[in-house]
């Protein structure tokens, strides 16, 4: 206890000593993702020692505690964070400052708002701007493909055949982790209906609609997500691994390294986790074909990170002095490129990488759509209903569910 | 005492064993003691290995890469210096506050007041932290305990009810008389309690320690959201940066556990016979 009094002590007198060295402004800086942290630490300890007004600190204590700083009235000064519905009810509440002004929002991609704003806004207000997107699409293992002599399916009807291609030669065509309810909510319930709903339009309508959600209304789960829905389960039913039903994220990234099925529904996010025990393994990816026609492929993007500094914070001209610091192009373009994000600025010099250079395309001409899964408030449970409908729950009732819900949230709020 | 009489019995009775108990008493071990050895040998595996699908593999190359990890990226000797703070404060506010309230309660029990007082108490244990979440960030925000110091009291606070119950229950065995012949020597309240009373409430207050310390330690929710300085965070806070639904690192999160596990375990061990003491001397008293 001696031990850790004295360190207290220590620690006490270093938060507040210091007066005579210099008077620099102390700006803490929220950013929680895990395996970025060590770039953080060195990009704030960059711009730490480029200037003498501004100290940042960096805090990586995670979601639950920025959430009650807000409540408690010390939110950090600026936060970079994953963009979610979760962060949405700060921004709709008006908890987050403008940033319209700023020469960072001047360079973000106009066609990037709606995806942003898909959240929800605040009237006259640009209070979070995009500072990393990631892409996903179906990843594939390039040398059983080539092996095969099996090209990128661009149609529905070419993904088939070259799922029959891989079990005519003993191949599983993709590796399914359904234990985990997230992943097939990520992966093969949002490829399957992006790739044939347009999200956008869809969700603005059911919006709409509210409490008339229903077998009537305009659009639907139950309508516009049926035809989809069924496409998904035609290849869950076919050509996964056997045991999928009992698989978890980890034991699709440690059997996907190990060549054990040729796709993977995951995000970028997957990559590092393959890398961990087979690093030098060739991985493309190509968007999932769910029509007849190649215009219609278009990859699922998540904002992972956004940038916002909230209207409570005492320092806001240093916090934005640090966010024009974080989106220079150099700086932006590294941390993307080391966490093999997109870039949501207009000009990027990022040369991409192998694996996720199948992508760029639909990235550059805004072929995108945010996941169904990811734009239903949380209190609706659609990861478990996705799950059930994998395993074997009549899609029609699930779907009809979904919708009553959604209407009884739009009734409630 | 009780091990030497068993070792005794067994000796006597030359090679007689009782294999279904044997058999299940195992079992019990295994799933305390194979779990740990997963802990124990993922903590000095490599990345690669950690993430290999055989839990159950021994470590090779032995690696130390996910203690140095966690030493850093926790922040270590820091974190566990405040959930030291934490839990001393709490382990010993807990153990005077709540013998201070047994005694006068259980010496006044007919007085209505004290006795209303005690249901009050224990009224506390129906109410679970997340529901006073909000108020209570809000409201040690604006007193300024929104620190370890905040965590601390509202910790004791929490344990108070449970510890009043168990101190309470031990008081009523002490009997009356020991307490008048003090009071014949001339001895205050103040004085009957700290150089009598206390003292034979030694067992009761180590068990009442203990699970203070245990929940103490490793109590994540409120510190995680009373804090509101990174600095000044307890370690299972800190720790909570290895979980996430995206990347397993197996090999640092174990480490950073282990090393966090071991002043429980540590306590635990000293404090055990304590324990025992305790729940026997009642038993044989009562």
């Amino acid at each position: 206890m001696g031990l850790g009094l004295a360190l207290l002590a220590g620690l006490l007198s270093g938060c507040t000593g210091d007066p005579g060295e210099s008077a620099k402004e102390t700006i803490r800086f929220t950013f929680s993702k895990r395996e970025a942290i060590g770039f953080m630490t060195k990009l704030v300890a960059d711009y730490n020692a480029s200037q003498d007004e501004t100290e940042v600190v960096l805090d990586t204590s995670g979601v639950d505690v920025v959430s009650a700083s807000f409540v408690r009235g010390n939110p950090p000064d600026i936060a970079l964070a994953n963009y979610n519905m979760e962060t949405s009810r700060f921004v709709q509440r008006g908890a987050l400052s403008d940033l319209s002004g700023t020469e960072a929002a001047s360079r973000v991609r106009e066609d990037l708002r709606p995806l942003m704003e898909q959240y929800g806004s605040y009237p006259g207000r640009t209070s979070a701007l995009p500072y990393s997107v990631m892409a996903s699409s179906v990843i594939y293992n390039k040398e059983i493909f080539a092996a095969n002599n099996i090209a990128v399916p661009t149609t529905w009807s070419e993904l088939i055949a070259a799922c029959e291609a891989l079990e005519a030669a003993g191949v599983t065509p993709f590796y399914a982790t359904w234990k985990d309810d997230w992943t097939i909510a990520q992966g093969w319930f949002d490829y399957s209906v992006g790739g044939q709903v347009d999200t956008l339009d869809f969700f603005k309508k059911l919006d709409a609609e509210g409490v008339d959600v229903g077998p009537e209304s305009s659009v639907s789960f139950q309508k516009d997500f049926d035809q989809p829905v069924r496409k998904m389960l035609t290849l869950a039913k076919s050509y996964v691994n056997k045991d999928a039903a009992s698989r978890a994220y980890g034991d699709g990234n440690l059997a996907f390294s190990q060549g054990k099925a040729a796709m993977y529904l995951q995000g970028p996010w997957a990559f590092s986790e393959i890398a961990k025990t087979a690093p030098d393994l060739k991985l493309g990816t190509f968007p999932l074909p769910m029509t007849e026609d190649p215009n219609d492929l278009r990859v699922r993007v998540n904002v992972d990170l956004a940038a916002w500094i909230p209207e409570a914070s005492k320092h806001k001209d240093a916090a934005r002095g640090f966010l024009e610091y974080l989106y220079r192009p150099e700086v932006i373009d590294a941390y993307n490129k080391s966490q093999l994000g997109f870039t949501p600025t207009k000009e990027t010099a990022n040369v991409p990488d192998p694996r996720i250079e199948g992508m760029v395309e639909y990235y550059e001409n805004g072929k995108v759509y945010q996941g169904p899964s990811v734009l239903v408030p949380r209190t609706i449970p659609i990861m478990n209903y996705t799950q059930a409908i994998v395993f074997g729950a009549p899609p029609a009732s699930t779907l009809r569910t979904l919708d009553a819900d959604w209407a009884r949230l739009a009734f409630r709020q | 005492m009780t091990n030497q009489l068993m070792t005794k019995k067994s000796s006597s009775k030359v090679e007689r064993v009782n294999w279904p108990a044997t058999t299940v008493l195992v079992l019990c071990a295994v799933t305390v003691l194979l779990p740990l050895y997963v802990t124990v040998s993922m903590a000095f595996k490599t990345q690669g290995q950690a993430v290999d699908g055989n839990a159950f593999s021994f470590p090779a190359p032995f690696s130390l890469e996910g203690f140095v990890q966690a030493w850093t990226l926790t922040n270590f000797p820091v974190g566990a210096a405040m959930s030291l703070l934490v839990t001393a404060g709490t382990v010993l506010a807990t153990i005077i506050l709540a013998a201070f309230a047994s005694y006068a309660i259980v010496r006044n029990w007919e007085r209505r007041l004290f006795r209303y007082s005690f249901f009050y108490l224990l009224g506390a244990m129906f109410i679970p932290f997340p529901v006073v979440a909000l108020p209570q960030i809000q409201l040690t925000g604006r007193l300024g305990l929104d620190n370890p110091f905040g965590v601390i009291l509202l910790a004791t606070m929490f344990q108070l009810s449970f510890s009043v119950l168990l101190f309470t229950a031990f008081l009523r065995s002490i009997p009356m008389e020991l307490e008048e012949s003090a009071r014949i020597d001339g001895a205050t309240t103040w004085q009957t309690f700290w150089k009598l009373i206390f003292p034979l409430l030694a067992p009761m207050s180590a068990t009442v320690g203990i699970f203070a310390f245990l929940y103490a330690w490793n109590d994540f929710m409120m510190p995680s959201l009373i804090i509101s300085d990174p600095a000044m965070q307890t370690l299972p806070v800190r720790q909570n940066l290895f979980q996430t639904q995206f990347s397993n690192n197996y090999h640092v999160s174990f480490a950073s556990y282990l090393m966090a596990m071991a002043p429980a375990i540590v306590a635990y061990l000293f404090t055990q016979r304590w324990v025992m003491a305790g729940v026997t001397q009642g038993a044989v008293k009562g």
